[in-house]
Formats: C-alpha cells, structure tokens, sequence
C-alpha cells in the first residue's frame, strides 16, 4: 500500500483527534488550554500518546498544532458576551473559589502561554483584551454575588 | 592645435565617463527576490491575518458593544472602549504598512514579472493612494471618535485592501506552485495564522 501524502495523513490524524477528543470539549477556551497542555514548552513541540501510536510522532504533532490554531480561531471570532460565558464555565468546572481564580488569571495572565506557536501578534493581542475585559465583567458579577449564591450561578462546563 | 584640443578633451570627456561608471555603487537587481519575498509576505499577513472578514466584523461588532453597556458598570464600559480602539488603531496601523510594502513592490518591481497596461498601472496607482489616504483619515476617526466611529469606512477600507489584495495575488501568482496552491486553498481554514 502507498503511504498517503503527509498532508492528507495530517488531516486524517486531525479529524481523528476531533472525533475522538476534542468532540468532548464544548468551548473553544477549553480545547485551547487542553490543546496548549499538549504542547512541550521547551521544544514547541505537541505530543499525544495515542495519536502518534495510529499515525505517527511527527503527523501527530502537526495535527495538534492544526487543531491548536482552529480553537484559538474560534476563541478569537467569538462575541465578548460568548467569551464571558466560556470563562465562566471553565471557572465553574476548575472548582475554585471565583475571587482566587479571576485574580490568578488577572496577575498570572495564564492565557498568554496557550496561544499557538507564530501567531499574529495583533491577533493575540486582541483575544488577551476579550479576556481582559471578560475577566473584569466576571470579576464585576462575583462581587456583587453573594459567596452562597456564587456556586449555584456557575454554569457546568460539559467537557471537563 | 584645435583637432589636437578636440581630442584631449574627447579622451578626458571618456576617461571621466570611465571613472563615474567604475565608481557607481552596484544596483539591487531589478525584481530582486527581497523584494519579491517582502511583497509575498505582505500580502500572506493582509490576506490571512489582517483582512479575514470574521475577525474585521468582530473589531467592530455592535453586539460587543451593546452587551458590555447592558452587563457592565461604567469603568468596565470605558476599559472595553478603550482597549478596542487600541486595537482598532494597531490594525489600521498594520494594514497601511503592509498596503505600502505593496504599493512599493508593484511601482518597484512589478514591471519586471508581469506585463501590466498603463490604464491598469493607473488605476493600480489611484487604488492604492485611496487606500491609504482612507487609512489616515479612519485612523483619525478612531482617535477622536472612538472604535464605533466609523464603521462605514472601515467596511470600505478593508473591501478595497481585499481587492488590491487580488491584484497583486495575480502579479505574485508565479511564486506559488500550483501544487501547493491547491494545498493551500484546502487548509486555508484549517492553517491560517490568524
């Protein structure tokens, strides 16, 4: 049998990775930060078990890497008003208190890490002020909740 | 003696003729791969990271605005409006760059690779002035008036780039094969580095 062309490999192991992985992950944000903790730091490299035993280390990667950039894609063409409800779920399903969260991601800015490998810096920058912003409307909504009601308004994220 | 004259000055005429051409500094070639390489990357950064539709609709999506003056207190209605022209400005910014990088490789270097019309190298000319005559009049729209200024023009301004975006992906049309232009197209929604 002839190897298929290493692209058409690539889309393959993608659509596997859709089908299989990120099909339970309902929010772009989720899929960006779970995609991102695939990726090694001090390679820029992705890695995912099993995915590379069905296709292989290299194609595997590239097929992160692809799925990376579609989540970051639809994070950044998503409304503000849909930002605030993905952050919100995934603070709901990381089971922290919501003041502690929202000022670890306010001084931490943890989501400057999950951005894939050669983006845009201007489009960066513009999903890092969504973010911003929607951190402020969150942090705004949890001040004036009560900490007893704060659990009971949190979405459940599906994917986590 | 006069043709003795006329001769001397013919020699010392040629001899410095000589001398400036010795000492001439070597010119870029024509059409170099520089500038062939910079006007490819310009138009890669307008096409796929600076003028898809998806992503200019939500630097001024209305409902953006209208969910943080419903849902947000004022000072959060200000930190909104300002980061969005902040934004807004640096893309302005970034699209009259990559606009001239253009301009200068179709007024530069075009000629060499592709055989264009003067009626079409003037309209090329006029387009590309509008274009940027526009960018500096949005970008003191945005400044005065802030993001939501203006959204004709933008509309307008990010049309018109699109459509010189199309001519000059004719004049760089030989820089890609059409092996990987067909890969291309397939992934353009899957790769793009938006």
């Amino acid at each position: 049998m002839t190897p298929l062309p290493k692209h058409l490999d690539v889309q393959a192991a993608s659509r596997d990775l859709r089908l299989r992985t990120l099909s339970q992950i309902p929010h772009p944000l989720d899929r960006l930060i779970y995609l991102a903790s695939m990726r090694d730091y001090n390679t820029g490299l992705y890695h995912h078990d099993g995915l590379a035993s069905r296709f292989s280390e290299e194609v595997a990667c590239e097929a992160l890497a692809d799925c990376h950039r579609e989540a970051f894609r639809q994070l950044l063409t998503s409304s503000l008003e849909d930002i605030v409800n993905q952050l919100q779920a995934y603070m709901g399903a990381s089971r922290i208190d919501p003041v502690e969260f929202i000022a670890a991601w306010k001084d931490l800015k943890p989501y400057q890490v999950a951005v894939p490998a050669e983006t845009v810096p201007l489009s960066a920058e513009f999903l890092f002020s969504n973010l911003r912003i929607a951190l402020a409307i969150l942090e705004n909504r949890f001040r004036m909740t009560p900490p007893a009601a704060r659990c009971a308004s949190q979405p459940r994220s599906l994917g986590r | 003696m006069t043709p003795l004259i006329i001769y001397c000055a013919i020699g010392v005429g040629l001899l410095v003729l000589l001398l400036l051409a010795v000492r001439r500094r070597p010119s870029p070639a024509e059409g170099s791969a520089e500038a062939l390489l910079g006007a490819r990357h310009a138009l890669r950064t307008l096409q796929l990271s600076l003028l898809p539709p998806e992503l200019v609709d939500r630097f001024f999506a209305r409902d953006d605005l209208e969910y943080v003056f419903a849902a947000a207190p004022k000072e959060i209605q200000q930190l909104f409006l300002e980061e969005r022209k902040r934004i807004v400005l640096a893309w302005v910014s970034q699209v009259r760059q990559q606009i001239v990088s253009l301009q200068d490789f179709h007024f530069g270097h075009s000629r060499h690779f592709v055989q264009l019309s003067l009626s079409s190298e003037i309209v090329l000319a006029w387009e590309f002035a509008a274009l940027r005559m526009a960018c500096r009049a949005f970008y003191l729209l945005v400044y005065l008036r802030g993001p939501y200024g203006a959204p004709q023009i933008a509309g307008k301004m990010a049309a018109t780039a699109a459509r010189l975006c199309a001519i000059s992906e004719k004049s760089l049309a030989f820089l890609t094969p059409a092996e990987s232009r067909a890969i291309v197209d397939d992934s353009a929604h899957g790769s793009a580095p938006v």
